[in-house]
């Protein structure tokens, strides 16, 4: 099965820009992790600063565009993995091992089909 | 008859079935749909072994139902089943693989909600049917099957895998079927009075934990949760008064409690006790403690059941064993000193916590401050306790108000 992996964390402990010292080492961790899941790692993206994000909202038919992301909440989404895994907890076992700065949540949900279908 | 062999064995076919289709849809329709052929084919003569006749017919009728989807997909075919003569189905034995063990760890996987797990561990390992679940469990019967629907979906969608989990993930997992059990066993516990309904309930929950510690010989705290439900389920006969009040534990007449479950749980005990003490091994010794109460002459074990309880706050410091831990300082320490511990407790359940009410109570009256008693009387009451806890605590209010 193929599984999104969702790294939330309040992206405010990274700075204010998307190249501080501290998004840089994360990042570098993040490469790790990759290189160990091997083929296992189908594709994946840090996301930029919410301060970047613009959402388009469709209310009634109507649709308007908003500066921000779709929510405000405590920690934001930053960036994800597609990866393969046996099942749920294998997923699970790789989603552990996703580098948090801090706090942080890692949610796992199962995609659909399977990427390029 | 049918209705017999799935309480003996429905858990042990739904988890054979489950673990080799892997849908435990597909499982729980398949049993269901060979019942209803039971019913017609068994008429003239049941088969010698009713619960191989199942499980047999089962898995073809999952077959067939797979090969339908498969033919409808235009996908690969599952390998066809040997058509069974009647003499196969009449006295064959096959063998039914005992996967419970697997379809418990899918059952209490963390990823389920936690109100789910009892729920669908009773329904699938033990084969209780959803009303009877829905009545212990106090809920309606469609918010029940509800949460069975999204429970089962959740499992089949995010890919819940029917294998015991890896040795390195083995305590969380465990914990988590534990806790489940714990659950279910509250649920039952909770009637006191054990008739009807609950009856069988409760012998669901003696056998689930003896076929867990079965498999699990030297898990102590699966021996342990053992030990401790036949300890709990022991004293039942005496629980209740015959007018229908509770017993408080240290009042029940020894001499009624059941003597051969007691026995069985101190065989499980030993199995607790060779290894490192954790919490559901402490709770089991306390058990044990009461239980080795011969009659109401004896001394109630407090002293020593307050040590247990020390040693249970070490490694579990919460509420509501501070709470418990209070019943036992009030007999030997006082009630004075018990009711400091009790209102030092802080925590925002407690108001809906019928004990804390119930135990405060206890200790103003008995503390003569019988107007603050009355109170917590009064805010037991509005938490709608059972019938045999309601006289108790009626009882009580009208005693402080003379």
């Amino acid at each position: 099965m193929h599984y999104m992996i969702l790294i939330y964390e309040d992206e405010s402990v990274y700075g204010d820009k998307n190249d501080t010292p501290e998004m840089q080492a994360i990042v570098a961790k993040h490469w790790d992790l990759v290189s160990d899941l091997g083929d296992q790692y189908k594709t994946g993206a840090g996301l930029a600063m919410t301060s970047a994000a613009t959402t388009v909202r469709t209310v009634d038919g109507k649709q308007t565009i908003h500066d921000g992301p779709f929510a405000e909440t405590r920690e934001q989404l930053g960036g994800y993995y597609v990866i393969e895994a046996d099942h749920l907890d294998d997923a699970i076992a790789i989603a552990r091992r996703v580098p948090v700065r801090f706090d942080g949540s890692i949610e796992v949900r199962p995609l659909l089909h399977p990427p390029g279908k | 008859m049918i209705e017999a062999v799935l309480r003996a064995d429905g858990g042990r076919i739904t988890a054979a079935l489950a673990a080799r289709f892997r849908d435990l849809d597909l499982a729980e329709d398949a049993l269901a749909e060979a019942c209803a052929r039971a019913v017609s084919a068994w008429t003239d003569a049941p088969p010698a072994n009713p619960a191989g006749w199942l499980y047999r017919v089962a898995t073809r009728v999952a077959l067939d139902s797979l090969r339908r989807n498969a033919v409808r997909q235009a996908t690969a075919l599952p390998d066809p089943e040997p058509e069974p003569t009647v003499e196969d189905l009449m006295t064959a034995a096959p063998l039914i693989p005992d996967e419970r063990l697997r379809l418990i760890f899918v059952c209490c996987h963390p990823a389920i909600h936690p109100e789910a797990r009892a729920a669908l561990t009773l329904r699938l390992v033990c084969g209780l049917s959803a009303q009877e679940i829905a009545r212990a469990f106090l809920i309606a019967e469609p918010a029940l099957l509800q949460r069975l629907t999204r429970a089962k979906r959740k499992i089949a969608d995010a890919g819940v895998p029917f294998e015991v989990p890896s040795p390195d993930h083995w305590g969380e997992r465990l914990d988590a079927v534990l806790s489940t059990l714990e659950v279910a066993y509250a649920h039952a516990h909770a009637d006191g009075a054990g008739t009807g309904r609950h009856a069988g309930y409760a012998e669901e929950m003696l056998g689930i934990t003896a076929a867990l510690a079965a498999m699990l010989p030297t898990e102590a705290e699966v021996q342990a949760l053992a030990a401790t439900v036949r300890f709990a389920e022991a004293r039942r006969p005496a629980r209740i008064d015959g007018g229908g009040m509770m017993v408080p534990l240290a009042d029940q007449d020894p001499m009624l409690w059941n003597a051969p479950l007691i026995a069985d749980g101190r065989r499980y005990l030993a199995g607790v006790l060779t290894r490192p003490l954790r919490t559901r091994g402490i709770q089991a010794l306390i058990h044990a403690e009461w239980c080795a109460r011969a009659s109401l002459a004896d001394p109630a074990p407090w002293p020593a059941i307050l040590t247990l309880y020390e040693a249970l706050l070490a490694r579990r410091d919460d509420p509501v064993t501070r709470l418990n831990r209070a019943v036992v300082l009030a007999e030997v320490h006082g009630p004075a000193v018990a009711l400091e511990e009790v209102d030092a407790l802080s925590h925002a359940g407690l108001a809906g916590y019928l004990p804390y009410h119930a135990l405060r109570a206890d200790l103003l009256a008995r503390l003569g401050l019988a107007e603050a008693a009355c109170q917590a009387y009064d805010a037991a009451l509005a938490l709608a306790p059972a019938d045999a806890e309601r006289r108790w605590l009626d009882r009580g209010r009208s005693k402080c108000m003379d």
